[in-house]
């Protein structure tokens, strides 16, 4: 355990590391003086000449050579110093907090959603390979693997703000702004669901040890609690993982295009007005989002499954 | 108690897969059927146990204590089960849930489990303890020996009580001492009045378990009595081949014909000294995950001899090979070759023949390649299959498409082609029934007698090794190494004094 | 990553927000109850044990995943209705793509006097907002997205098997350096590598193609990497060394069969995803910029319009999900749908 978490900490140094350095890299490759756009940043547009842009230079060591700022740089962030917004001018830890609880909660509605409809149809479809709730399970699959959530959602606004209005297209106000982007991202999710559910139902339940359960004259629904439902929820478990990246990227849509206010609303425009260190936060936070989700699949695929885990990554 | 089975058939597409008329099994006398992959014993078993796949169509009936049950409603059998039949499966690893402990794999098939929770893990530690696996109740089926695992589904299967047992291949994977204690449980079970019925290919595992014996061939049961009046009297002509193939019973020209210290013109180079040292391992030593597999060891291996490196499974003797053909450094000592071995003239046959070619491409490559890489004769190639009596159009399929024992065939003809000096084969029958390993060995050898190449042969196969080779060196897990000559019965082939090896 | 047993982790998932549906790279299909024809003939076979028992798993050892595969691949070469229909799609857009220019030459000429014109023969999807022709700026826009999504994945493709090979062949440190790349890059999300990318210089090809590519590779050399190690483990490269074949042989018989149904996997998936972030991206308005006509963007202009003119918002909609669903109709005949990062890749 201790091995998955020192793994998986190096992980994110290294992620906190390539983002940063990227961010860095942007600010250094932006058109104009950067001076200029970070006084413009402190003291308005109207009020920025030359003199408050150079005082800014020499103020934040930018007449420096580049390895010498990008130190600085990565100081600022041991420091979980990240700085102010360029656009907005506030503290950009600040904004990130309320960011970050707005993508947390999207995202936990939208994978209980999927979950609640994706593992029990999966198996169910599994208890019956090759029937109707396989096919439609199958179908449903397919569907939300040509349909991308860009898409989808704008399918889901026609339908529930525009022609039926029934349901808020955009924004963050009251319990129903939330149906319509949750809706959205846990379509797509459940389908994958379901299909690693059932597809890995259906091994288990052929697997030789359910046989040899059933043949030591277990109760079907014994060996269904007992054997059937673990040995699926490893591999499960274990997806989930795989599916957080998709998840993240799913936020990250799905919030541009209802204008959820989250981390992706907010990458999104940072990167639209150039706002690095708002830009870098952002990415930051969901990148360390997807090895904190993986992390957390990984201690839980530990309890779940007693066999070791050496073999093939150790080589 | 006793069940009687009647026009038990199985069928595929018209096929008959199993056809047997009437099958006795009594309490106190274990019925046992032998036969080759593909004969259908397997399918009758399941068949009786009820966990046939569905597209197999099952025929007959089968009665017991006043009952009679249609075999062909699978259904029937299913409440049977634990309590009446219980099925001892093969692979025991493979068998057991990965996840759960052993001690509560068992338990649950305690007939009180479902009442009595407490009661039914203490009867489980009990069982578990009788079987000298009292100290792996918390244990994960994965830190299991397959020995072990092989107990531990024992007990799982029979603690439900019930008298009828069926084994499928039971002794598949295990060592001779696993084999063993596997046959005491299983001799156990009948002395104390249960009814046992037993598929495996084994035919030492018929022997030690006597009472009846069915041999099956091609659906067909083709000869049944007594144990010890099937397995050394054979009528059939079937049976008698079975029998004749086990490597105790051989009887080959090259058996005897080893050749000796006669300077032979022996392969391409005309003569040599067959006395010539090829391979030199000195004071070697390799330990893996802590265990130490053998330390100080020394060996050589002389031009035409034939050297057996004999052990029970998890001795280490594939690792020592992998040491001797220096694919692998060992911790401590150093291996030396000839240059008479250089050249792509030690070459190597391995235990499965489908994982030494490449997978995805047809045969004629793999084999082709060798020919254009070290310009050998095409229709030497052609020679080496008319005589290894292996169609040419086999070639043109992957390796996965081709039977072991062909592909073995070609894997022989594939190191023959280069025109070795040393011939290194580990295990390279163990997966093969035996009258493939018979063939599969004569053409082997045969190919060695001809070519006048060394052998190294790893088995855990003693009568093969006595049969194959003259000198023989055993690891044995507690790390101390013997060597000899390969049984008494055989003259003593090198006379080369065998060497202290430790 | 970590997760060490080649489960989970976050792998195979720049693929369509698709993936492995088997963590434990098994193959589900065979888990089902294998088809009659199938076990009566293995059980002809030398093969010790039982084939026709239920359930029976297939010699795990070398009938994995590919075998099927291999199935998959004859069975399409015959031309099951789905394959044909999947193909048929995709040629349908392919044509579109390099003949539409032809018709319709210039998708940037306005005329605001066609305002919002309805479809007619000659202009079949009508007119834009800028009254532009709407066919035009469809066919220049699939043909963007075609070319720069297989651009994409060929360089991809090309570094990452090139690392992979590299990795598993020489180990030591080059193996280290490129894990530990390929483990932080894996972490991030291919959206957020390319939209920070595109935050360097707006939204101009170039970037986007760097931006996919670079978040692509670490794909390919995953897979490629775990493949190759495992391919140049296996006794079948022992016996090629043993009998001196060399190195041409390793690649021509034994890597590159092993890795081409898997790079082709792969491609189908990489394609889908790349035209899939190349119209996010335009969608969300930090991709290509107007007045360059690209899919998502596309959607975004037309869809305040949606009342008036919906064949504007369709059109876009329709090359898309025509395109997904032909590369998904391909790759489940290919019987390798599950085959992904996941497939031994950690």
């Amino acid at each position: 355990m201790l091995r998955v978490l020192r793994q998986r900490l190096v992980q994110a140094v290294g992620v906190a590391v390539v983002v940063s350095t990227a961010c860095f890299a942007i600010v250094q490759s932006l058109p104009g003086d950067i001076a200029y756009r970070i006084a413009a940043g402190r003291y308005g547009y109207d009020q920025v000449d030359a003199a408050s842009a150079a005082s800014v230079r020499a103020e934040l060591g930018l007449d420096r050579p580049a390895w010498q700022q990008l130190l600085d740089w990565w100081a600022d962030l041991v420091r979980l110093d990240l700085g102010t917004s360029l656009v907005t001018g506030a503290s950009v830890a600040h904004e990130l907090a309320v960011h970050l609880a707005g993508s947390l909660q999207l995202a936990a509605v939208a994978l209980g959603t999927a979950f609640t409809l994706g593992a029990p149809a999966g198996l169910l479809a599994a208890l019956r390979p090759g029937g109707r709730l396989d096919r439609l399970t199958s179908l449903w699959v397919t569907g939300s693997r040509a349909l991308p959530p860009f898409l989808l959602g704008l399918v889901l606004v026609l339908v529930f703000s525009v022609h039926l209005g029934v349901l808020p297209a955009a924004g963050h106000g009251g319990a129903s702004s939330i149906v319509l982007p949750a809706l959205t991202l846990a379509a797509g999710l459940s389908g994958l669901f379901a299909r690693v559910t059932r597809d890995t139902a259906v091994q288990v339940l052929s697997s030789e040890h359910v046989r040899f359960a059933e043949t030591k004259g277990l109760r079907a629904s014994t060996v269904l609690a007992r054997h059937v439902a673990r040995n699926t929820g490893v591999t499960l478990v274990a997806y989930l993982g795989v599916q957080a990246i998709v998840l993240v990227e799913g936020v990250v849509v799905v919030e541009s295009l209802f204008a959820w206010p989250g981390l992706g609303h907010a990458l999104v425009h940072a990167v639209f007005w150039r706002d690095v260190p708002a830009l870098q936060a952002t990415a930051l936070a969901l990148a360390l989002l997807v090895v904190a989700l993986n992390t957390i699949v990984d201690l839980a695929t530990l309890a779940l499954d007693p066999r070791p885990r050496s073999g093939r990554a150790a080589r | 108690m006793s069940i009687h089975l009647h026009e038990l058939a199985v069928t595929t597409t018209g096929r008959a897969l199993v056809d047997v008329t009437d099958l006795q099994l009594h309490r106190g006398r274990p019925v046992t059927i032998v036969g080759e992959s593909g004969s259908g014993k397997s399918l009758l078993a399941h068949a009786v146990m009820g966990t046939l796949a569905a597209e197999l169509r099952v025929r007959g009936s089968m009665s017991f204590d006043g009952q009679y049950l249609d075999l062909a409603h699978r259904a029937t059998r299913r409440r049977l089960w634990g309590r009446t039949l219980a099925l001892l499966p093969q692979e025991p690893v493979l068998a057991l849930d990965p996840t759960m402990r052993v001690g509560a794999q068992v338990a649950e098939g305690a007939a009180t489990w479902r009442t009595d929770r407490r009661q039914a893990r203490t009867a489980s530690s009990a069982l578990l303890a009788r079987l000298g696996l009292g100290g792996e109740v918390r244990a994960f089926p994965h830190t299991l020996s397959g020995g072990m695992a092989q107990r531990v589904a024992f007990a799982a299967a029979t603690i439900g009580g019930a008298p009828v047992l069926i084994a499928d291949e039971p002794s598949k994977g295990l060592d001779e001492l696993a084999r063993a204690e596997l046959a005491a449980l299983l001799r156990h079970h009948v002395e104390t009045g249960g009814v046992l019925l037993t598929i495996t290919h084994d035919l030492d595992l018929a022997r030690t378990l006597g009472g009846d014996v069915l041999v099956m061939k091609d659906a067909l049961v083709v000869e049944r009595g007594p144990a010890e009046e099937v397995l050394d009297h054979p009528r059939h002509p079937y049976s008698r081949r079975l029998l004749a193939a086990e490597p105790s019973r051989w009887d080959h020209p090259w058996m005897r014909q080893h050749p000796t210290h006669t300077t032979t013109a022996g392969g391409r180079g005309g003569s040599r000294d067959t006395d010539a040292v090829l391979l030199t391992g000195a004071g070697l030593g390799k330990s893996f995950a802590g265990k130490t597999l053998f330390h100080d060891l020394d060996i050589t291996v002389t031009a035409g001899e034939r050297l057996a490196l004999t052990g029970p499974s998890g001795s280490g003797k594939t690792t020592l090979g992998n040491v001797l053909l220096r694919l692998i450094p060992p911790d401590t000592g150093r291996v030396e070759h000839s240059p008479a071995l250089a050249g792509g003239r030690l070459q190597k046959l391995y235990q499965d023949p489908a994982q030494a070619f490449p997978a995805r491409v047809p045969l004629r490559h793999a084999l082709g390649d060798v020919i254009r890489r070290h310009r050998c004769d095409p229709r030497h190639l052609d020679t080496l299959l008319g005589t290894l009596r292996l169609e040419h159009d086999l070639l043109a399929r992957r390796p996965g498409q081709v039977s072991g024992g062909e592909l073995q065939r070609l894997a022989i003809i594939r190191a023959v082609l280069l025109a070795p000096t040393l011939l290194f084969a580990d295990e390279p029958t163990s997966r093969l029934d035996l009258i493939t390993q018979e063939e599969t060995v004569r053409c082997l050898m045969d190919q060695v007698e001809d070519t006048d190449c060394a052998l190294v042969l790893v088995t855990h196969d003693e009568a093969l090794a006595t049969a194959v080779t003259g000198r023989r060196l055993t690891l044995h897990p507690s790390d101390t190494v013997r060597t000899g000559t390969t049984g008494s019965d055989q003259p003593a082939l090198r006379r080369r004094p065998a060497r202290a090896l430790r | 990553m970590t997760d060490p047993n080649g489960s989970g982790g976050t792998s195979g998932t720049r693929n369509l927000g698709t993936s492995s549906s088997d963590a434990h790279g098994r193959e589900p299909s065979t888990a089902q109850v294998r088809p009659a024809g199938a076990a009566e003939h293995e059980a002809l076979q030398e093969q010790p044990g039982p084939r026709l028992l239920q359930g029976d798993p297939g010699s795990p050892g070398r009938a994995g995943w590919w075998t099927g595969l291999g199935r998959g691949r004859r069975a399409a070469r015959g031309g099951s209705r789905a394959e044909r229909a999947a193909l048929s799609v995709l040629g349908a857009v392919v044509l579109f793509a390099l003949l539409g220019p032809l018709v319709w030459p210039d998708p940037a000429a306005q005329d605001l006097a066609r305002f919002l014109e309805r479809p007619s023969l000659s202009e079949p999807l009508g007119h834009d907002h800028l009254g532009r022709s709407v066919a035009a700026r469809l066919a220049s826009a699939t043909r963007l997205s075609l070319l720069l999504a297989v651009l994409c994945v060929a360089t991809a493709a090309a570094a990452g098997t090139v690392a992979g090979v590299l990795a598993a062949w020489r180990g030591g440190w080059i193996d280290a350096a490129l894990r530990g790349t390929s483990e932080v890059l894996i972490a991030l999300p291919l959206l957020l590598v390319v939209l920070v990318f595109s935050a360097m210089a707006s939204g101009g090809l170039w970037t986007l193609y760097v931006g996919l590519a670079l978040a692509q590779w670490v794909e390919y050399f995953r897979v490629v990497r775990a493949r190759s190690a495992l391919v140049l483990g296996a006794p079948a490269v022992e016996a090629a060394g043993l009998l001196q074949l060399g190195h041409a042989h390793l690649w021509r018989r034994h890597l590159w069969p092993e890795l081409r149904p898997l790079l082709l996997t792969l491609a189908t998936f990489g394609v889908g995803t790349s035209i899939l972030a190349l119209s996010t991206l335009g969608f969300v308005g930090v991709g290509l910029q107007p007045p360059t006509a690209e899919l998502g963007l596309m959607v975004t202009e037309a869809f305040p319009y949606w009342s008036e003119a919906p064949w504007m918002s369709l059109a876009p909609v329709i090359v898309l999900t025509a395109v997904l669903l032909g590369l998904l109709g391909l790759r489940r005949q290919d019987g390798t749908d599950r085959v992904d990062g996941t497939q031994g890749a950690r």
